[in-house]
């Protein structure tokens, strides 16, 4: 056999290479898309509860629609932006707002269908908000329904005797899955036993008194009204009713309650028909909030609060539920193919409320990381959008027709370690500021007309007035220095730079490197990570100076304010000022714009006065759209609903 | 035939044999592979361009080079290849500290003008130029920038490889680079000779299991992805505690990454010497060293690695551009050689993320591309050429 | 038989590798700073502390290791803790057919230019042919394959418009990266078979086939090139390797959506089960690409013996 095996050999390899070839180029090739557009990622998720950056945004807005929609709507300014507004041309037709401005009324669109014809109710957003808030679904924006009354308390499980709480027995009918859940009981919290958090100097002896003041396992007692009004007390837990704190806090239990009928449950979380989340019928939603809540509106338009079908997440499990082959979705597109880092193929929903409407019948998601090799495919004729050209370029690129660009709501900036020394004194930041030329930054680096900055949050929002910090002042910088102790940068140690690997920032970084030795006589060091260790570094809070940007997640100061109140764990500088943290507080309750307005200018003056940041730019966005796309517009916030673009024929100009 | 006549032939006979032998040398094997690679025009040539592109690393900082990390984003950003002069302006920077220092002495002693202007002449000589030009100079290094100010004065050879995205000379940048890339060749491969040879000669001469475990566990290293293995020990070395122990011996990162390169590449050296090893221990030297009683130790490093050194001193000549290429690689992926510090794989990487359809920049990959390709050439003709002499088939040819 | 055994050593040694390759790679991970759990928004404490619930982070790392072990073993790698909607297998099983056609194309290439020059510089030793393709054989092991991506994209993508500029999708975007993909292996097969082929045709037998008459293309071709193909044949496992590890960063440049750079991107972002699962691919895969080459070798010399 093998004689014969060795004289056929070379033919055999020559034809299995040759199946291969033929394989190997046939694999995966598509038909074009009419619309494709480079995301810049690969989404990390298209669940809404579960997303949180831009590109997940695109998809996810596509895919889904929540209660209202951010549109471009009306003239572009004199600055070319269109202005972009929540609005009733989503799920919800119309709504109406109580005098107080706390409670909000949803009409749900009659002829709103999911895409495997079930109708869209209020029932779907109420749960579908359930499940965002709910802890075990973690979502990492569920603060944003923090304005709802009771929703802080549901999703962070603050506790306390006498609540309204809802108990969910371990039965659950899918292994492994969330939803759906197990039996609910609702009932009233009548004490809550744990241990006593270490710094609690109440009682000692094994007896919190409250859910969010203890630590480590709880044991709950609560009581519940049966059919014939008798009531039953239930003891409960949500570890395993022989865990050892557990034990121990029944041992050194001194009540009155009989604790050995103790019960191990999935959860005892806040009632959540005691949230402000209603579904009042099947097409009527109502919201309560704790105050009014001017932005509200752009919440309710926000991604991660669109609906999803319960049904079919119960059925797959919130893994596989947002595969092509299982998604159910009430957007204007549905998802077709997902390849990994290749792309999303979407296409046209007929069911969608407004299939009319819509003009694109497939688009590509692409997510191609490097800013040259998506310009040179824009360039090719393979994309149609491009949403971040390389810097270097800009300057050419602004002369074609293909440019759309107009300020961003976001601002880049360093963070600043007020931990560290000699960072911990006000006048080194301070120094360090108006040590950068960021006008030279903003010219001749980033070139895309961003702005330079001077205050943390962007102009262009209604009423807003900016609190600003020092200007680019070399001689002035060094007096500041002088006077912290530190003459010509003598006795400072190395200021070490940290920034996550990409070319833009380190090339910003290596000038501001220069900047600081030249005007301050610092020396500077220079440490690039990728993605993941650069912000566990900054969460630990192992660094000195760090890049940092933030894009508002809607156009209210608050967006970029509310991050840097002590201990908030977006604020990573170990800042910490009680008038600032008061005036976050306040302007949640102040009403009057004005008023707010004035208390946001004073935290920010605040804020830029003790430099924990230094602001360097504001954003700009940089897109380079095919002159053939019809509907993109420059706006505040650079969305460009997908539905509302539409290509034109060729050689119809 | 008288006995003196016969005396007198056989001294002839025995005369012409002795010169006959003279004419025939015993050649060692180095002489012998020396003039073969003589031979080897193309070897010898890229034998010297090597020797040329080393001493040019070396030397460095003595050359009348641009400041390979100055920025001048406003006025010299991505410019061709061109001859405009450049000048450091140092002696025009120094003229002015002068000028200021003896206005300074005209004013009365302790008056306010006085001291305003000593405190500037002051921040003038801290702020030098030097220390923006040259970040941070060894000790060597800083001499030989003295020396090159000195002959050299202000005048730069002028941006012939054109400059980069922040204005910097690209000419100087592939110079300095070349110390980094090279000093990452020949360190790791260094490292990783030392532990190859030794690893590979202890385990060809003890044989057996031992021989076996060794061998093994040389094929299970083969497997592993090294990019994994450098990822995390570059981050693991980037944790503050880490750094400051690292600081304190004057050690950066940079010279843990060449370690590290060192360390993955002795597989091979170490597979090859052990054969070498195999097939050496059983000759007669060896049973001799045995048995005038020389330790297991020092039969290994003392007879054996000599002997070694040939097939040695091939693979180094594949390893050196393997590791060079490595490096270069990890740099591009950006997770190697990090800035400041300069490299030719980062500089590849920076010329391949401006190319573009519109402008090509090419100047930005060229000349570090072609740095790189050419000292990889180089390398490659010189191995083969080596090879080619050591082959003991070709042996007095 | 011989075949049989041999294969059965070679499997045993295999999960033996990939076992070790495992461990290593396991706590290598564990020890990188950096979790999985991270993003532009950081998390508050609660989110965080429940996030790591559901990925068992907060478990005894023993624990950890065996429930991984298991789990590896029966084929589950588990779910992306960076790609949510995604198990590691199906990233894989994307990924996986894109780089291995992209290498099988590249290995294509490599061996027909490798070999076609190698037997022309053989034949017409010394020629000018030999001299340039041996030039070039040694320029394509020298310039890396990403400079040598580069110089390609400049001329045939920019200035000749030939090619697109990246992606994956058509016949059209393979070819740049298979070609780049493959050069450097090329030249070193193609170097392979010069001297294979010169050693063969200095034998006798070959002098023998010239004296019976036969045309110097059958010689060539069907006496000289069997013995040219065993030293290619054997350097096919090391380049096997080389193009696996050369895909890594020609896919980047190229944006080419296989293993590579799934790889990469979860090294990057501490994707723990994904990028451990890639490694085990990659592992295993090398592992049966030697053992076959080692096969074929056996099969093309009847003196060598499988061990």
């Amino acid at each position: 056999m093998v004689p014969v095996l060795r004289k056929y050999f070379p033919a055999l390899l020559m034809l299995l290479a040759v199946i291969s070839v033929v394989w190997a180029i046939n694999l995966g090739t598509l038909p074009p898309a009419d619309f494709v557009f480079n995301n810049g990622t690969e989404v990390k998720t298209i669940d809404p509860a579960k997303a949180t950056g831009v590109p997940e945004g695109r998809v996810i807005n596509a895919l889904y629609e929540g209660l209202l929609r951010s549109v471009p709507d009306g003239e572009p300014d004199d600055l070319g932006r269109t202005p972009t507004k929540p609005k009733a041309v989503a799920m919800s037709d119309s709504y109406t707002v109580s005098e107080d401005g706390t409670v909000y009324n949803f009409h749900i669109r009659e002829n709103a269908t999911w895409t495997n014809g079930d109708p869209v109710t209020a029932e779907d957003f109420a749960w579908s908000w359930m499940r965002f808030l709910h802890p075990e679904t973690a979502s990492e924006y569920n603060y944003q329904l923090f304005y709802v009354k009771n929703a802080k308390k549901f999703a962070l499980v603050e506790l306390e005797e006498g609540d309204p709480v809802e108990v969910e027995l371990k039965d659950r009918p899918v292994q492994g899955q969330i939803f759906p859940r197990g039996t609910i009981r609702r009932g009233q919290l009548l004490e809550v036993i744990q241990a006593v958090a270490e710094d609690d100097h109440s009682e000692v002896g094994g007896h919190g008194h409250g859910g969010s003041g203890g630590e480590g396992p709880a044991i709950y007692v609560v009581e519940f009204q049966s059919l014939d009004q008798q009531s039953e007390v239930h003891v409960y837990t949500t570890v395993d009713s022989d865990d050892d704190e557990i034990q121990s806090l029944v041992q050194s239990y001194q009540g009155e309650t009989d604790l050995t009928k103790l019960q191990s449950v999935e959860h005892v979380l806040f009632d959540f028909d005691y949230v402000g989340i209603k579904a009042l019928s099947t097409h009527q939603f109502e919201v309560s909030l704790n105050s009014p809540t001017p932005y509200f509106t752009e919440l309710a338009a926000f991604y991660p609060l669109h609906p999803v079908h319960r049904g079919s997440l119960e059925k797959h499990g919130d893994r596989e539920f947002t595969k092509p082959e299982f998604i159910v979705s009430n957007g204007p597109f549905v998802l077709r193919e997902r390849r990994i880092r290749d792309r999303l193929r979407l296409v046209k929903n007929d069911q969608y409320w407004n299939a009319d409407s819509v003009s694109l019948n497939s688009i590509d998601v692409l997510a191609i990381q490097s800013e040259t090799t998506s310009l040179n495919m824009f360039l090719n004729g393979q994309l149609d959008w491009d949403t971040k050209p390389p810097n270097t370029l800009i300057p050419i690129l602004k002369e074609r027709d293909e440019w759309v660009s107009t300020t961003l709501l976001g601002v880049y900036f360093y963070r600043i370690n007020t931990s560290k020394p000699p960072l911990d004194n006000p006048l080194v930041r301070q120094a360090l500021n108006m040590a950068i030329d960021k006008k030279s930054i903003v010219d001749n680096i980033v070139k895309g007309g961003q702005v330079p900055a001077r205050s943390l949050v962007p102009p262009g929002m209604n009423g807003h007035q900016s609190g600003y910090c020092g200007e680019y002042n070399p001689q002035e910088a060094q007096r500041l220095l002088t006077e912290a102790g530190f003459p010509n940068g003598k006795g400072l140690p190395t200021i070490e730079i940290l920034y996550n690997t990409l070319d833009s920032h380190r090339d910003i970084a290596e000038v501001i490197q220069q900047d600081w030795k030249k005007n301050l006589g610092i020396n500077v060091s220079l440490r690039n990570l990728e993605w993941g260790t650069y912000l566990d570094t900054l969460r630990i809070g192992d660094y000195m100076v760090s890049r940092s940007g933030w894009i508002g997640d809607y156009a209210d100061p608050n967006t970029f304010l509310d991050m840097w109140v002590t201990d908030g764990p977006n604020n990573q500088t170990k800042w910490s000022n009680s008038f600032f943290d008061e005036g976050i507080e306040k302007a949640k309750y102040e009403s009057d714009p004005t008023e707010r307005m004035e208390i946001f200018r004073q935290i920010e003056q605040t804020l830029m006065d003790e430099q924990p940041i230094i602001p360097i730019y504001f954003y700009v966005s940089t897109n380079m759209v095919n002159t053939r796309i019809k509907g993109f517009t420059a706006n505040l916030q650079d969305v460009h609903p997908l539905h509302l673009l539409s290509i034109e024929p060729e050689g119809s100009e | 035939m008288s006995i003196s006549d016969h005396k007198q032939k056989e001294l002839e006979r025995l005369s012409a044999i002795l010169q006959e032998a003279h004419q025939v040398q015993g050649v060692s094997l180095w002489t012998d592979a020396w003039k073969r690679l003589k031979r080897n025009k193309a070897a010898m040539f890229s034998l010297w361009s090597l020797i040329v592109i080393v001493l040019l690393a070396i030397f460095t900082p003595l050359l009348p080079l641009q400041s390979p990390t100055y920025q001048d984003v406003k006025n010299r950003e991505l410019l061709p290849p061109q001859m405009e002069s450049y000048s450091l302006g140092i002696k025009e920077y120094d003229q002015e500290t002068e000028r200021l220092q003896t206005e300074a002495q005209t004013h009365a002693y302790g008056s306010s003008e006085r001291e305003a202007l000593l405190t500037e002449v002051d921040a003038r000589v801290k702020k030098h130029p030097i220390q923006l030009y040259w970040l941070e100079p060894g000790f060597i290094s800083k001499g030989m920038i003295s020396l090159r100010l000195m002959i050299f004065g202000d005048f730069c050879i002028p941006s012939l490889f054109g400059t980069d995205k922040l204005g910097r000379d690209v000419l100087s940048r592939v110079f300095w680079g070349s110390r980094v890339s090279l000093a990452c060749g020949f360190i790791a491969t260094f490292v990783s000779l030392l532990i190859g040879v030794s690893y590979g000669a202890i385990s060809g001469y003890l044989g057996g299991w031992v021989d076996n475990l060794m061998m093994r566990l040389v094929d299970v290293f083969y497997s592993i992805p090294f990019i994994f293995i450098v990822i995390f020990i570059m981050s693991f070395l980037s944790g503050p505690d880490v750094r400051e122990v690292l600081n304190e011996y004057g050690v950066g990162q940079i010279h843990v990454f060449f370690l590290l390169i060192g360390a993955i590449y002795w597989l091979t050296m170490a597979r090859v010497v052990r054969g070498q090893v195999i097939s050496l221990k059983n000759e007669q030297f060896i049973e001799a060293a045995r048995t005038i009683g020389a330790t297991r130790m020092q039969i290994v490093f003392r007879h054996l690695v000599p002997n070694v050194m040939g097939i040695v001193i091939v693979y180094l000549t594949l390893t050196i551009p393997a590791v060079i290429r490595f490096e270069a690689f990890l740099s591009f992926l950006g997770m190697g050689v990090q800035a400041p510090d300069i490299s030719w794989g980062l500089l590849v990487n920076e010329g391949v993320q401006v190319i573009t359809i519109i402008k090509s920049y090419w100047w930005m990959i060229a000349f570090s591309g072609m740095a790189l390709a050419v000292t990889l050439f180089a390398l490659n003709f010189l191995g083969d050429g080596v090879r080619d002499a050591l082959d003991p088939k070709l042996k007095n040819k | 038989m011989q075949v049989l055994t041999f294969l059965l050593k070679r499997f045993g040694w295999m999960i033996i590798t990939v076992w070790i390759v495992f461990t290593i790679s396991f706590f290598l991970m564990r020890q990188i700073p950096g979790g999985p759990l991270n993003g532009e928004r950081v998390l508050s404490e609660a989110v965080r502390a429940r996030l790591e619930a559901r990925y068992n982070l907060d478990a005894p790392i023993s624990e950890q290791y065996f429930s991984h072990l298991w789990n590896t073993v029966q084929l589950d790698f588990g779910p992306s803790f960076k790609l949510q909607d995604y198990t590691v297998n199906e990233v894989l099983a994307q990924g996986f057919p894109v780089s291995v056609a992209l290498g099988i194309l590249g290995m294509v290439f490599a061996i027909t230019i490798g070999m076609t020059s190698g037997v022309i510089s053989a034949v017409r030793r010394n020629s000018a042919y030999d001299y340039s393709f041996m030039l070039m054989a040694t320029l394509g092991i020298a310039i890396p394959n990403f400079v040598l991506a580069a110089m390609l994209i400049v001329i045939f993508v920019f200035n000749l418009q030939m090619f697109p500029a990246a992606g994956w999708g058509d016949i059209s975007q393979i070819i740049l990266p298979a070609f780049c993909l493959g050069a450097p292996f090329a030249g070193y097969i193609a170097r392979l078979t010069r001297t294979g082929m010169l050693e063969v045709l200095s034998n006798d037998y070959i002098r023998t086939a010239y004296a019976k008459g036969l045309s110097p293309r059958t010689v060539v071709l069907k006496h000289g090139l069997r013995g040219a193909l065993l030293p290619v044949v054997s350097y096919l496992g090391p380049a096997i390797a080389g193009i696996l590890t050369g895909s890594l960063v020609l896919e980047r440049i190229f944006v080419i959506p296989g293993m590579g750079s799934h790889f990469i991107e979860a090294a990057i972002q501490r994707d723990y089960t994904l990028a451990m699962g890639a490694l085990m691919t990659y592992t295993v895969l090398l592992f049966v690409m030697n053992t076959l080459v080692d096969l074929a070798y056996s099969i093309i010399d009847p003196r060598v013996k499988l061990e």
